[in-house]
């Protein structure tokens, strides 16, 4: 069993109108299976509405499924006891920064998650430089949250997780709000965490760009997962993403429309230097290699 | 109904000793009709400026000429500019607040106090225009999907017939399929009905394929203001005041390092497409 497993989870919630009446039951979730390594690199995604967070809140307790189960660490999320641990083993990012920052001063912010686990306040203090390290944002240990730019703040919220040493770290959307230096600034702290320190990593997004380097990709529709994948197997699927209302990178679909016009590219192109590459080979008729 | 801003200039917290100039010697004419890009990183002086164009926010200094009627004018009628002048924030949905879609659309013209018949037909107009189904008019807003829930938003704007449209980030937070649909509906709009329309955005790849042109904010300034063409030739200018250039852009700069005949200027993927195939099958 890896770090995190899901068997057969569901999870349907009642709607009601305003008398309090039961309408129907929706399924966000629907038989979702999964298991993840240590130290993976896992992206979620999947449109609005496709039951991505839904599923990912279960990835630390804050829902539990009406059918199946979630193993965090070998630990049952249903298991009131072992709430609080799990919550340690799986930390979460939403996102707005706002919503996650409540420390006048970034070092305090951080400090505060070790604090409520009744870490002793040097531990703390050594928690907090390496968390406020990893993201790259010791040198603004002083300052107030405030005054810090969208992708600044993020990375704090990440550094406010770090700190409470968590094996596994959940992001749900962390770049939505953010302009694409922050986007950039917040991607390479988590690529960083996953390669350098062997964080496990869970990123649900919808900017395609930012999941070229993870292990696998998970797709969400309809609260079942819909494909999986490596990035490269994934994205070579273009018609299909595109039904499931999502995207390819746009060196992806650069390679895609060349395709269609007759050029012989193989599929799932996902960087600029292999589409350089390729094509100088068909220009230069080097065609043999393939 | 063009838009004209003179020598503006904006300072928060004047007199105090934060002071911060946030828009700094602004010049722009805006004219009818174009579809207008506007991109900055975060605190680049972006969501300052549109609150100056429909008299949100009051320049410390300079003027602003709405149809040639000079906006600070003590005759002149704000309530007519901001009826005028649509302004869809952030996150626009979490405005919607009645009980159905429909209702939620009539708020704004039902205030500029015109009859009833005239609020619904509006309202109707506007939710069509941002092709929402018909279905849906009598749903609560808050059981939409968020590609929905804006689009009632931005109907909510239209209602009150603007003149310019000014859009900040409309499609943050949505997806992919999301994000195209809600261009292709302000795309439209602005070719079948001829209204100004003003995009704020993150995305260098949706402004490279939708705008006519584009204003780069930076620290309060112009930095430039040019076709799509001629702002993204400065793309290393760009990524130093943290922006990029469409990520085609780079692609062609590549190949054309690498001793391909391609033109570089290509910022979408058409445009990209056509150059390479071009060069290869040729």
């Amino acid at each position: 069993m890896g770090i995190i497993k899901a068997e057969n989870v569901t999870f349907e919630y009642i709607r009601r109108d305003e008398e309090g009446n039961v309408e129907g039951i929706t399924t966000a979730v629907d038989n979702v299976s999964l298991d993840i390594e240590q130290g993976q690199f896992i992206a979620i995604l999947g449109h609005n509405g496709s039951g991505k967070s839904t599923f990912a809140k279960h990835l630390n307790a804050i829902l539990h499924p009406t059918e199946g189960t979630v193993w965090v660490n070998g630990m049952n999320t249903r298991h009131e006891e072992d709430v609080w641990d799990i919550r340690q083993t799986a930390g979460m990012v939403f996102q707005n920064p706002d919503n996650q920052i409540i420390g006048q001063i970034v070092e305090e912010d951080v400090g505060f998650g070790p604090e409520n686990m009744g870490v002793p306040t040097k531990e703390i203090w050594e928690r907090v430089e390496e968390s406020l390290k990893a993201v790259g944002m010791y040198e603004f240990r002083k300052h107030s949250p405030n005054k810090l730019s969208g992708g600044q703040k993020q990375r704090v919220s990440i550094a406010g997780v770090l700190a409470m040493h968590p094996k596994c770290i959940v992001l749900d959307e962390p770049t939505a709000m953010l302009d694409p230096n922050g986007r950039k600034e917040v991607i390479r702290a988590i690529r960083a965490l996953n390669d350098v320190e062997g964080m496990t990593v869970i990123l649900i997004t919808h900017y395609m760009e930012e999941i070229i380097y993870a292990d696998k990709v998970f797709i969400m529709d309809k609260g079942k997962v819909a494909m999986e994948g490596t990035p490269r197997e994934v994205f070579s699927q273009v018609e299909k993403l595109k039904k499931l209302r999502l995207d390819v990178p746009q060196v992806t679909l650069l390679a895609y429309e060349l395709q269609k016009k007759g050029l012989p590219l193989p599929d799932g192109i996902l960087t600029t230097e292999e589409l350089v590459q390729e094509l100088l080979d068909l220009k230069n008729g080097n065609l043999e290699r393939r | 109904m063009s838009l004209i801003l003179d020598h503006v200039s904006y300072i928060y917290g004047d007199d105090t000793t934060l002071a911060v100039k946030a828009l700094d010697d602004v010049c722009l004419n805006i004219p009818d009709g174009q579809f207008v890009g506007v991109i900055g990183h975060t605190g680049s002086g972006k969501s300052t400026l549109m609150q100056h164009l429909n008299g949100l926010l009051k320049a410390t200094s300079g003027s602003i000429y709405f149809n040639g009627e000079d906006i600070y004018d003590k005759d002149f009628d704000m309530k007519k500019l901001r009826s005028k002048v649509g302004l869809v924030f952030q996150y626009p949905e979490h405005q919607l607040f009645e009980i159905d879609v429909f209702s939620d659309v009539c708020f704004g013209p039902k205030n500029l106090g015109l009859d009833r018949k005239e609020v619904e037909l509006r309202a109707y107009d506007a939710l069509k225009k941002v092709g929402l189904p018909d279905e849906l008019f009598y749903q609560s807003p808050f059981d939409l999907s968020g590609g929905q829930k804006r689009r009632v938003a931005i109907a909510g704007v239209l209602a009150m017939k603007p003149d310019v449209l000014i859009l900040d980030e409309p499609t943050a937070g949505l997806d992919p399929k999301g994000r195209e649909e809600i261009l292709e509906q302000i795309k439209k709009l602005q070719t079948e009905t001829g209204m100004t329309i003003i995009l704020v955005s993150h995305s260098m790849e949706d402004v490279a394929k939708y705008v006519d042109r584009i204003v780069v904010m930076n620290r309060g300034k112009v930095m430039y203001d040019d076709i799509p063409k001629e702002v993204f030739r400065h793309y290393k200018e760009l990524e130093e005041v943290g922006l990029a250039a469409p990520q085609v852009t780079y692609i062609m700069h590549a190949l054309k390092q690498k001793g391909l005949a391609v033109d570089v200027d290509a910022t979408t993927i058409e445009e990209a497409t056509e150059q390479i195939c071009l060069e290869i099958l040729h």
